[in-house]
């Protein structure tokens, strides 16, 4: 389905500065990371602004009744935010998940589309962790041939099994299971992801290379 | 983070699924059971209409949501032709809202989520072996061409279907067909090379090129799967019946004949090829062995069932054959004879209460003879034999409304085993247990199994292949361990991957 395909090879080690976890993490969860932080840092306020208790239902616009699927980002929240980045997050995922790069640009798309649908959802600090475990898990479950069960990424993630269910869930009633990514739409979004790079990176004065075979620089001092 | 341009979000306003609950639905009876759960025909309070609920299981933690359901959703989502079963809605069964602590509770939606499908009354291979049952030319041509209208549409909307098989084919009283059953499908692109899997498509229907091991492969797989059930329908009986995958080819080589480089370029380099070879000529002998077809139907079934999918007919240029433009004609499918609705699931249940009573009745007899000895036995505590009533109303273990023997239905078959390894037929990993394989239809019996032992042509559901083209996904998932999708595709087996779980797994404190 997926016709580009960011691509898993990386040559690490070309720079002594960078440690090798950062080497063989490939740069697209570096800028996803950067844009996600930016959004929790944008909504985060308005959270705090309207009070803890009604956190996500800041300006919903009807109603939730209980029990419904699919209404509500409550089920995301975490008591307090994790204290690892988000960063440090997806490569952990990365990591162990082992699952294809692309994976996670598709997560992305899920969580974009997310907010799309329901902009009164908002992605914040204690709930975008849950959220990116739970699509990058759904998008490995489209893309992938070969991919770990619901138990693994749990155990991964930092979340029990039978909540991760549960997250799996309410994030594909969400989604009204338009979960489906074309290749042109992928396409864009990899684009939207390297201006997004070249935006971020200008700061950085990074010379500047495909985000495909690129994973070496370092994007953590954003 | 506006990315997409408005329109390439592919989001359209569609009722939100999910927000109904199943109680809009009177569940009327049970007419399947597969590795997804149960199939019931239902009846939607509010309108009246006639639905088929398909339950999704949900009975296994460690895969959460199945994968085949998930990718059937999706796909069906986006599919909306008059031959390609309809997913009207998702609906969900209202559960316990917490548990004790007043903590949202995981378990919340075990089993408590169903796809809404219109309600079809047959499908081809239920139809096709009812007792006495002979499609017109006519008839034959008019499914034809519904299957290829309907996988046209599939391939022009770049999905594979993958298991093409007459159980698939649902069939309504208006002789209307639709494809069903797209838990293995998945979307391809033309310019996408990367590998998929071979482990899928029923065995019989199975194309050479999977067989041989090919992972790069397109329509063409379903066309052959589309060959086999157009030469079935015209012989009478499936065309390939291997029991594994060596005599699956084996059977297509000693009609199709055997590929080699000039009728198949680039097969020898297939992966398996080598282990496939036929170590004597075989020729091809489909015009001689099928010359009783009419000749517009062996030409198009030669095209069909060509070894080399590059060279095989495309479903656009089956449309167009000499074969559904040549006297007879197609027929109009409402013209065609309306069969009455039944369901093997309870049809078959039936039967086996029969039996059961039958050889209770012999068992009895046999130690007290009962007064009336036509009698079943009733299985009742605390009644006497001398209170069994006589006449047409005795009691069956479960009452029953009459069902009429005929066609089967297949909203929810069972599937093929967990792939856990060769010849691992379904010990554990269908629910269902109704896995049939053709050494053991004549066993009958052992649970809801579809389309076999109660028809004179045993065996009709054919054997999943030795690796298991479906796993249902029910088992086979190890703690922690990979869920390893090659050997089936979804079916779980313990290798693969580096299991890293074992070490630095510290968990983040920042759960609930």
């Amino acid at each position: 389905m997926l016709a580009t395909i960011p691509s898993e090879d990386h040559v690490g080690g070309q720079q002594p500065e960078t440690s090798a976890a950062e080497a063989t993490t490939p740069r697209v969860l570096l800028i996803l990371a950067a844009i996600l932080e930016r959004l929790v840092t944008r909504n985060d306020p308005l959270i705090e602004h309207n009070g803890r208790n009604n956190l996500i239902h800041y300006v919903s616009p009807r109603p939730l009744a209980a029990g419904e699927l699919g209404m509500s980002l409550k089920v995301f929240n975490g008591v307090r935010a994790p204290n690892i980045s988000i960063a440090k997050y997806l490569e952990r995922l990365f990591k162990y998940t082992n699952c294809s790069p692309s994976c996670f640009v598709v997560g992305y798309v899920y969580i974009d589309r997310l907010v799309h649908k329901h902009p009164e959802l908002l992605v914040i600090s204690l709930n975008v962790h849950r959220l990116l475990l739970t699509s990058v898990m759904i998008a490995s479950k489209m893309l992938d041939d070969v991919q770990y069960n619901n138990a693994f990424y749990a155990k991964v993630g930092g979340v029990s099994n039978s909540e991760l269910n549960r997250l799996e869930l309410e994030l594909l009633f969400l989604l009204n299971f338009e979960v489906t990514v074309s290749s042109p739409i992928f396409q864009s979004y990899c684009w939207y992801l390297e201006k997004e790079d070249l935006r971020i990176g200008s700061t950085l004065k990074r010379v500047q290379q495909p985000l495909a075979f690129d994973i070496k620089d370092d994007v953590n001092g954003i | 983070m506006a990315v997409a341009a408005p329109g390439q979000l592919n989001l359209h306003e569609s009722p939100t699924w999910g927000s109904r609950s199943v109680d809009c639905f009177q569940k009327l009876e049970q007419i399947g059971e597969g590795t997804y759960g149960q199939v019931f025909m239902a009846k939607e309070i509010e309108t009246g209409e006639i639905v088929a609920l398909k339950k999704i299981r949900m009975d296994n933690e460690k895969e959460g949501f199945p994968i085949t359901a998930i990718r059937e959703i999706k796909i069906l989502k986006k599919l909306h032709h008059e031959n390609v079963i309809q997913l009207k809605e998702i609906v969900t069964s209202p559960g316990p809202e917490k548990d004790e602590q007043g903590r949202p509770d995981g378990n919340k939606y075990k089993g408590g989520i169903y796809m809404v499908f219109e309600y079809m009354d047959h499908d081809l291979t239920g139809l096709a072996d009812r007792p006495g049952m002979r499609f017109s030319v006519p008839q034959i041509k008019c499914y034809m061409r519904q299957l290829l209208t309907g996988l046209h549409y599939c391939h022009v909307n770049q999905v594979l279907h993958r298991d093409i098989k007459g159980s698939n084919l649902l069939i309504d009283n208006e002789g209307m067909l639709k494809l069903a059953d797209f838990g293995l499908a998945r979307s391809f692109s033309s310019d996408h090379n990367g590998n998929l899997t071979n482990r899928v498509i029923t065995l019989w229907y199975r194309p050479p090129e999977l067989l041989l091991g090919s992972t790069k492969y397109g329509p063409a797989v379903d066309m052959w799967s589309v060959g086999c059930i157009f030469a079935e329908l015209l012989h009478g009986k499936p065309v390939f019946p291997g029991k594994d995958e060596p005599e699956q080819i084996n059977k297509i080589f000693e009609l199709c004949g055997a590929p080699d480089e000039a009728n198949w370029p680039g097969v020898t380099k297939l992966p398996w090829y080598t282990n496939f070879k036929p170590n004597r000529p075989m020729k091809r002998r489909l015009r001689e062995y099928f010359r009783h077809f009419d000749r517009h139907a062996l030409e198009l079934l030669e095209r069909m069932l060509t070894l080399d999918p590059a060279q095989r007919i495309s479903a656009k240029d089956a449309l167009d054959a000499e074969y559904f433009w040549a006297d007879p004609l197609p027929c109009d499918p409402k013209s065609l004879p309306k069969y009455e609705a039944s369901h093997e699931f309870q049809t078959k249940k039936k039967r086996q209460q029969q039996r059961q009573h039958e050889e209770a009745a012999k068992r009895q007899k046999l130690q007290h003879p009962p007064p009336h000895s036509r009698l079943p036995p009733i299985q009742q505590s605390g009644q006497s034999h001398g209170q069994m009533r006589p006449g047409p109303n005795q009691p069956m273990h479960g009452s029953h409304s009459s069902v009429p023997a005929g066609p089967g239905h297949h909203y929810g078959k069972p599937r093929g085993p967990s792939a856990g390894g060769p010849n691992r037929y379904s010990q554990s990993g269908n629910p269902s247990g109704g896995y049939s394989h053709p050494n053991r239809a004549s066993q009958g019996g052992g649970g809801g199994g579809y389309g076999n032992a109660p028809y004179p042509q045993q065996g009709r559901v054919p054997p999943y292949g030795s690796s298991g083209p479906r796993g249902s996904g029910a088992s086979g998932y190890g703690a922690g361990a990979p869920n390893f999708q090659q050997g089936g595709p979804y079916g779980g087996s313990g290798t693969g991957r580096g299991s890293n779980m074992n070490r630095n797994q510290q968990q983040y404190g920042w759960q609930q």
